[in-house]
């Protein structure tokens, strides 16, 4: 059953939430994809786009209303023993034992994942060295601030082996430096052949990490492949900063009726994302009417290219 | 089983962080057995009459409190489910390398011992200080009696304690129920003695079967084939609560 290439396989995955009383809602719509082996793969979509239903599926939580999915060749709904055998997951939610130490969450954790009493020592050291939580390790997770109790929740799924690891906005609440460490940790895990899942709303961090995206919608399937591939999607889309001389109340408001995705400024430069085809004429436009010291285009960043799909997606057929 | 074993680490873990909660579990139902059984032996005097023996009130009450007692932790224990909810791990449980029906019996096994010992310490004390008559030859079936209320009376407030999602709406269901059930049960009176309509929805009462075991194992009341009727009611009950919060479980318990 484990000789698939693919980590996980989603095929036509439908699910209707339907509380009674209320008009039944579909978070996922005949959603198909693949994850490869040892691969970082990225889910992006907004807020209620389907992806934590996706992940609840994934990790048994909640049956599909139709269609199938498996996890290293064993499928959630039949079979979903087997699959928990094969993950370890962080939830968007806080999970955390409050009355409990530190340790104690690793230790009870470490059972859970029968490790032997060496390979918890050995590997909750290295984890909690890793997440600066050693000066922590006795203290009462109920005594901590928000942010530790999160870095102790992600950092005990670092201290098992499985080979799909799930990551649900993992890095929420974590300060800059601890989020480096777990982004660290994501992909030293990758390397050592583990593959890692993760929702993200951070595309910056998506596009630092993942090997392939999926962006999802209203439970569909938008865009999936590698980052050069996503960003193909929209290739019409730029990123443009201008520099004036002056920024005046005049050129913010010549900005601002100017057909533009995204548009932010600082002192006298204002950044926004255009599509290619209008680019020109705007940089164009704006050089008639006010005095411009500098600008630059480059290719869309990953946020212009989810702006841009979604935006598609938004727009009547 | 290496994950039954872990689920009850896991609560040995939570139950021996608080204090509080260790004395409610294995001495409120010896407080109670005083304080309460003292009163009322004084009021019942005579004692209480069945099946043509006379038991002292204390002696018919000890089956009652040890009943309570597994009541009680199967409450406490699933209440935790919404402790666990709040604290985000309940889900994340549910991820882990082990079947659903692992992780009920190693939720319940625990607490199970936590009965055992509670029952001991009761039955031991209640006898050296009330002078209570136990039967020693009832023991191992009193014991046996406790687990099997425990998991019983757990199984069955679990399947609510999944499906509702407020925890003041199961509180406002568990003092209902517990209330009904209590009253209307052998808890505190023999239930010959009750009233048409009552007398009948004691006698459909698990937590009558319950006790009526409890009190045959441990002083030798009731009528042996009632009582075997009642125990086997009472495993019927216990397996339906167990695929009734299995099923809840499989069915996914959405936040």
């Amino acid at each position: 059953m484990e000789t698939t290439e693919n980590a996980v396989i989603c095929t036509d995955l439908v699910k209707v939430y339907g509380d009674k009383g209320k008009s039944p809602v579909r978070a996922l719509d005949y959603l198909s994809l693949e994850i490869h082996r040892g691969e970082i793969f990225g889910i992006l979509g907004r807020n209620g786009a389907g992806k934590t239903t996706l992940l609840r599926i994934l990790t048994t939580l909640i049956p599909p209303t139709s269609g199938t999915a498996s996890i290293m060749g064993f499928d959630v709904t039949s079979d979903p023993r087997r699959v928990r055998d094969h993950l370890c997951v962080v939830l968007q939610e806080n999970a955390v034992e409050v009355f409990l130490s530190v340790e104690d969450n690793f230790r009870t954790y470490a059972r859970f994942h029968s490790l032997s009493s060496e390979q918890f020592r050995r590997n909750a050291d290295r984890v909690m060295n890793q997440f600066g939580l050693t000066e922590h390790r006795n203290q009462k997770v109920i005594d901590l601030s928000g942010g530790l109790k999160r870095r102790v929740q992600v950092a005990k799924v670092f201290m098992v082996d499985k080979p799909v690891v799930f990551l649900d906005e993992a890095t929420t609440g974590m300060d800059p430096i601890n989020k480096r460490a777990t982004l660290d940790a994501i992909r030293e895990q990758a390397r050592l052949g583990r593959t890692i899942v993760l929702t993200t709303h951070m595309l910056q961090e998506a596009e630092e990490l993942c090997n392939r995206i999926a962006i999802i919608d209203r439970g569909k399937l938008v865009a999936l492949g590698d980052l050069p591939t996503i960003k193909a999607l929209a290739s019409d889309v730029y990123d443009v900063s201008v520099t004036f001389e002056v920024l005046t109340a005049d050129a913010r408001e010549h900005l601002q009726s100017l057909p533009l995705l995204k548009l932010e400024h600082t002192n006298n430069t204002a950044s926004f994302s255009v599509k290619g085809s209008e680019a020109l004429g705007i940089i164009t436009a704006l050089s008639h009417r006010h005095t411009i010291l500098h600008f630059e285009a480059s290719s869309a960043s990953l946020e212009d290219v989810f702006l841009e799909l979604l935006s598609r997606e938004e727009k009547p057929t | 089983m290496n994950m039954v074993l872990a689920v009850m680490y896991r609560e040995f873990r939570i139950r021996t962080t608080s204090l509080t909660w260790l004395f409610y579990d294995l001495l409120v139902p010896l407080v109670y057995l005083l304080m309460f059984g003292i009163g009322l032996d004084r009021a019942f005097g005579g004692g209480i009459s069945m099946g043509g023996e006379t038991y002292g009130y204390n002696a018919f009450f000890l089956a009652g409190v040890l009943s309570m007692a597994c009541f009680g932790i199967a409450i406490n224990t699933s209440y935790g489910f919404f402790v666990d909810r709040d604290n985000g791990i309940f889900y994340e449980f549910l991820t882990y390398p082990m079947s659903r029906a692992e992780f009920l019996v190693g939720k319940i096994l625990f607490n199970c011992v936590l009965s055992v010992c509670q029952a001991l310490l009761t039955i031991g004390l209640g006898m050296g200080i009330l002078g209570i008559p136990v039967q020693w030859s009832g023991m191992v079936l009193a014991l046996a009696a406790m687990v099997f209320g425990t998991a019983g009376w757990f199984f069955f407030l679990t399947g609510f304690a999944l499906r509702i999602r407020r925890n003041d709406v199961f509180n406002t269901f568990i003092n209902v129920a517990y209330f009904v059930l209590m009253f209307a049960s052998s808890m505190f009176y023999p239930v010959e003695s009750l009233p048409g309509v009552l007398r009948l929805i004691s006698f459909a009462n698990p937590l009558s079967w319950h006790t009526d075991l409890l009190r045959y194992s441990t002083i030798g009341a009731g009528d042996p084939g009632t009582v075997a009727l009642e125990t086997v009611g009472f495993a019927l009950f216990l397996c339906a609560s167990f695929l009734f919060s299995l099923q809840t479980l499989r069915r996914g318990v959405v936040h």
